[in-house]
């Protein structure tokens, strides 16, 4: 290896930009090299078996409900063709402009012993106070649901987006083979996209892990709320930063499994003539069976929250929708796509050096930038305060004399080091499925680098790279408590606005900026989601010639 | 590509987009967020011309915030709804000493820092709601919050959990005058006479006993009022002329009470606007409109509280332990209730 393996901008500019994002993560996986306090006694002794054996269950339960949901639905809306299906290929989406802690109020709102529906089936039937028709929610079973109808768009998306790119010669395979409808989906279609439902899985669980509001409200006693109890209850931050840096120290070992457990495999379609999966009437029960599979996700993970929402905003607070709305509304907005085009492009950048390179240290870099996802919001954002008041004070108060504490760009950095691992998924899964005959051709013919990302790769890429926007969007818009300690002074977004009603369960008063949210989240899902059904290879005549390379 | 080329326009745009600062402002860090206090805020610019800038969130992530910020702090002043976290701020040297002769005139000793750092802006207490067709005049007879771990309270408590900041305060004052290993007691008992698993936020505790799930619960004064009000819907509305609010203590220490509380932060580079700030929000407008928006109890004898609380009686017994009490003693009280299954 020579000296310009190295001083290459394909392994500098990523480098760099990971020295600046990752030392916010670095800084609390370091605390486990500090002091361990008196609380850590009481911690083992009564507390950390019963956030371990919670965090577990729910886990268990929120990976086996959006797995369901997630690859289920995309699978029927992808081969098959049933009543409601145009709008409900895209409705399955609706659900990520909900945030967990907000699904998880007004399902209590609803399901509470004196809640609405209870209530409503009480009236029904004039049946006595007493009488509690729907089973209590608040604990692990109920966080789980809950967990599986918000977080399963990460499932479908990822694996729709797969199954879409997946050839109809493989439908043709398993029906040569004498396979029926299901034997094709869980034999062929399944392991071909395992990459896919993985990565979109893993998303599903850092989300799952990092939650605090849902969990809090259901009063379930998670490795989330323990961090929270030794930071808010015990006053020791050190501590919290401590159990935080476990949680991401098993997080990380889950990643470097993952990527340890597909090293050997390439996914990319090795078949030479690409053609769409021709979508397949259904007709009878089973037309039924698909269109209400597909229709319970958003009904319980959008429609059902939202009746809700809009009964609670209509009947005591409409005063939300003025002038400071639209100031609102608009931050939470730019702040969403320009964290979401950074990130995006960062991950196209860093995989694609991964890729071309082979950079291996990049490769165990890149793992390390992804945990952030898994992070609190509220302890990551201390650690990008940490770094900006070091850089304030190394560089930019007297050289530039700018502060950048307490700026706008902290704030991005957060959303960038919090949802990177959404882009990431998405555009590392999508290179996998480039077939790699494509660079040694491009190497062959002496294309530099640069080229081929722009001329080849990227077009390749538009599907993974506006889906790993659709993530990012959706993910800044609805959530991060980050926001709420690092924006500038004066400055709300409507997750803000959200977030402190919600977290005092003052829901009424919540009902009007979630709707918000949810209309503005529901903007970047629909035109986001029109493109990726343009760029789905055969959509442009013209342009399918990039597949048959 | 076109919507990529628009969004890298608006990148650029961020970029060129800078805070202006402004000399005459003065910069809060609040844990408190009421749509009402930037009304309150608003009046006081109107009447000194000092912006006034927020950044509100939760008490201890904003303190922490504060500490890592360090000398490059913009925060002038630290607004909490407990007293817990303002005596831990002053434990990590956060404030500088607030010289103001009207705080000192109006804040009781009890009710600020040792060396007025901190001082009470507004007082809640910690009550009681019973349902008057279960519970009889004879069990309310002197009733206090240690009485509620007593057998005859079997399965008829609600309080909500130990990760609340209420409960905590209300738990370590217990600490401070019992100690640990009698309150830890207290707690076990408790734990035993709860009719149902800890769930839900104060307004939730009272709506159960209006719905019969249990018969007594413990839930801040202000809710009452807040629910009586309308503003939360007819359906609590109803619940709350269910229940019947008691003021628990009256024979002995009294009642529990908590702050909403402001200290000036050394670091701060407008610490006289902060003073400006801290002496309007205890004046007699300020205080009004506090009392009036948030049902709290007002430091002012001149301020009555709003009438929907004030019904239920202004001149009970308040329990006189110091405040900063509930910070030194919250890591145990935390770890006691953890202990005790709470």
């Amino acid at each position: 290896m020579s000296y310009k393996d190295f001083l290459n901008p394909w392994i500098i500019l990523p480098t760099f930009l990971f020295a600046l994002f990752v030392v916010p993560v670095i800084w609390i996986i370091f605390s486990l090299f500090g002091n361990y306090s008196d609380n850590w006694v009481h911690i083992y002794n009564y507390t950390l078996s019963g956030y371990i054996y919670n965090t577990a269950l729910i886990i268990i339960g929120t990976s086996i409900g959006t797995l369901i949901i997630g690859v289920g639905s995309a699978w029927l809306v992808t081969t098959y063709n049933f009543t409601g299906k145009k709008f409900l290929e895209w409705a399955l989406l609706l659900p990520f402009a909900v945030p967990p802690y907000i699904l998880a109020y007004t399902f209590t709102g609803l399901f509470d012993s004196y809640g609405t529906a209870n209530n409503l089936v009480r009236d029904l039937f004039s049946l006595p106070n007493e009488f509690i028709f729907f089973p209590k929610l608040r604990n692990v079973y109920g966080a789980s649901i809950v967990f599986s109808f918000t977080l399963y768009p990460y499932v479908y998306l990822v694996s729709r987006m797969a199954f879409i790119n997946q050839s109809r010669s493989m439908l043709e395979v398993g029906r040569t083979l004498g396979y029926n409808k299901f034997q094709i989906f869980y034999k062929l279609s399944i392991p071909a996209i395992r990459p896919a439902i993985i990565a979109g899985l893993m998303l599903v669980l850092m989300e799952t892990i990092s939650d605090f509001g849902a969990v809090e409200h259901f009063a379930v006693n998670t490795f989330t709320t323990g961090i929270f109890s030794a930071w808010f209850g015990l006053y020791d931050f050190h501590t919290a930063k401590q159990l935080a840096a476990l949680l991401l120290i098993v997080v990380i070992s889950f990643l470097i499994l993952e990527k340890y457990s597909r090293r050997k495999s390439r996914y990319s379609s090795g078949s030479n003539v690409f053609s769409p999966i021709a979508a397949e009437k259904l007709n009878g029960f089973q037309n039924i069976f698909a269109s209400l599979f597909c229709f319970i996700p958003v009904f319980v993970g959008f429609i059902l929250p939202n009746i809700q929402l809009g009964y609670w905003a209509l009947n005591y607070k409409l005063d939300f929708f003025n002038e400071k709305f639209i100031s609102t509304a608009w931050n939470t907005f730019y702040l969403a796509i320009t964290a979401a085009l950074i990130c995006a492009m960062l991950a196209v950048i860093i995989n694609f050096s991964i890729r071309y390179k082979k950079n291996k240290v990049l490769n165990v870099m890149s793992s390390f930038l992804t945990v952030g996802y898994a992070v609190p919001g509220l302890i990551l954002a201390l650690g990008v305060s940490q770094l900006l008041v070091f850089m304030d004070n190394l560089i930019f108060r007297d050289y530039l004399n700018f502060i950048l504490t307490g700026s706008i760009y902290g704030l991005i950095l957060a959303f960038i080091i919090k949802s990177f691992a959404l882009a990431n998924s998405t555009i590392e899964s999508g290179f996998l499925r480039i077939n790699h005959k494509i660079d040694d051709v491009a190497r062959s013919l002496n294309t530099p680098g640069w080229k081929l990302l722009f001329r080849i790769h990227l077009p390749l890429l538009t599907t993974s790279f506006l889906t790993s926007m659709i993530l990012v969007v959706s993910e800044v818009i609805k959530e991060l408590p980050a926001s709420l300690i690092l924006r500038p002074f004066n400055f709300d977004t409507l997750a803000v606005s959200t977030y402190i009603y919600a977290a005092e369960e003052r829901m009424f008063d919540a009902a009007a900026p979630s709707i918000a949210i949810v209309a503005v989240g529901l903007l970047p899902i629909f035109v986001l989601s029109r493109l990726i059904v343009k760029s789905r290879p055969g959509y442009r005549n013209n342009d399918n010639h990039y597949q048959s390379y | 590509m076109s919507i990529i080329t628009k969004s890298i326009q608006i990148c650029l745009a961020i970029f060129i987009f800078s805070a202006s600062s402004l000399a005459n402002e003065v910069n809060l860090y609040s844990g408190r967020h009421y749509d009402s206090d930037e009304k309150l805020y608003a009046k006081f610019t109107e009447q000194t011309g000092i912006k006034v800038n927020v950044i509100s969130g939760k008490g201890k992530a904003l303190m922490q915030q504060i500490i890592t910020e360090g000398a490059s702090s913009p925060a002038d002043l630290f607004i909490t709804v407990d007293a817990g976290n303002l005596w831990k701020a002053q434990k990590e040297g956060l404030f500088h000493t607030i010289t103001s002769s009207a705080v000192d005139n109006i804040v009781p000793a009890n009710l600020r820092g040792p060396n007025n750092e901190w001082v009470a802006l507004a007082k809640r207490a910690r009550i009681m709601y019973y349902n008057p067709r279960t519970v009889s005049e004879a069990e309310l007879e002197g009733l206090t919050y240690e009485d509620l771990a007593k057998p005859e309270w079997n399965g008829r408590v609600v309080i909500r959990k130990s990760s609340n900041m209420y409960n905590q305060s209300l738990v370590s004052s217990l600490v401070a005058n019992h100690g640990v290993e009698a309150t830890e007691a207290w707690a076990n008992g408790i734990v035993a006479n709860m009719a149902r698993k800890p769930e839900g936020n104060d307004r939730a505790q009272i709506m159960a006993v209006a719905n019969g799930e249990a018969d007594i619960a413990v839930a801040n004064s202000y809710y009452i009022a807040l629910m009586l009000s309308g503003k939360k819907g007819d359906e609590q509305q109803v619940a709350a002329n269910k229940v019947v609010p008691y003021f628990p203590g009256q024979d002995g220490r009294g009642t529990h009470i908590n702050i909403s509380g402001v200290g000036l932060l050394k670091n701060g580079p407008n610490k006289g606007n902060g003073v400006k700030l801290i002496e309007f929000l205890l004046s007699e407008e300020a205080q009004n409109h506090i009392v009036n928006n948030s049902f709290e109890y007002p430091l002012l004898d001149s301020v009555s509280p709003h009438p929907l609380i004030a019904q239920f009686g202004t001149d009970f017994k308040q329990d006189q332990t110091p405040v900063s009490a509930y910070g030194e003693f919250n890591p145990d009280a935390v770890k006691l209730m953890e202990r005790a299954g709470w």
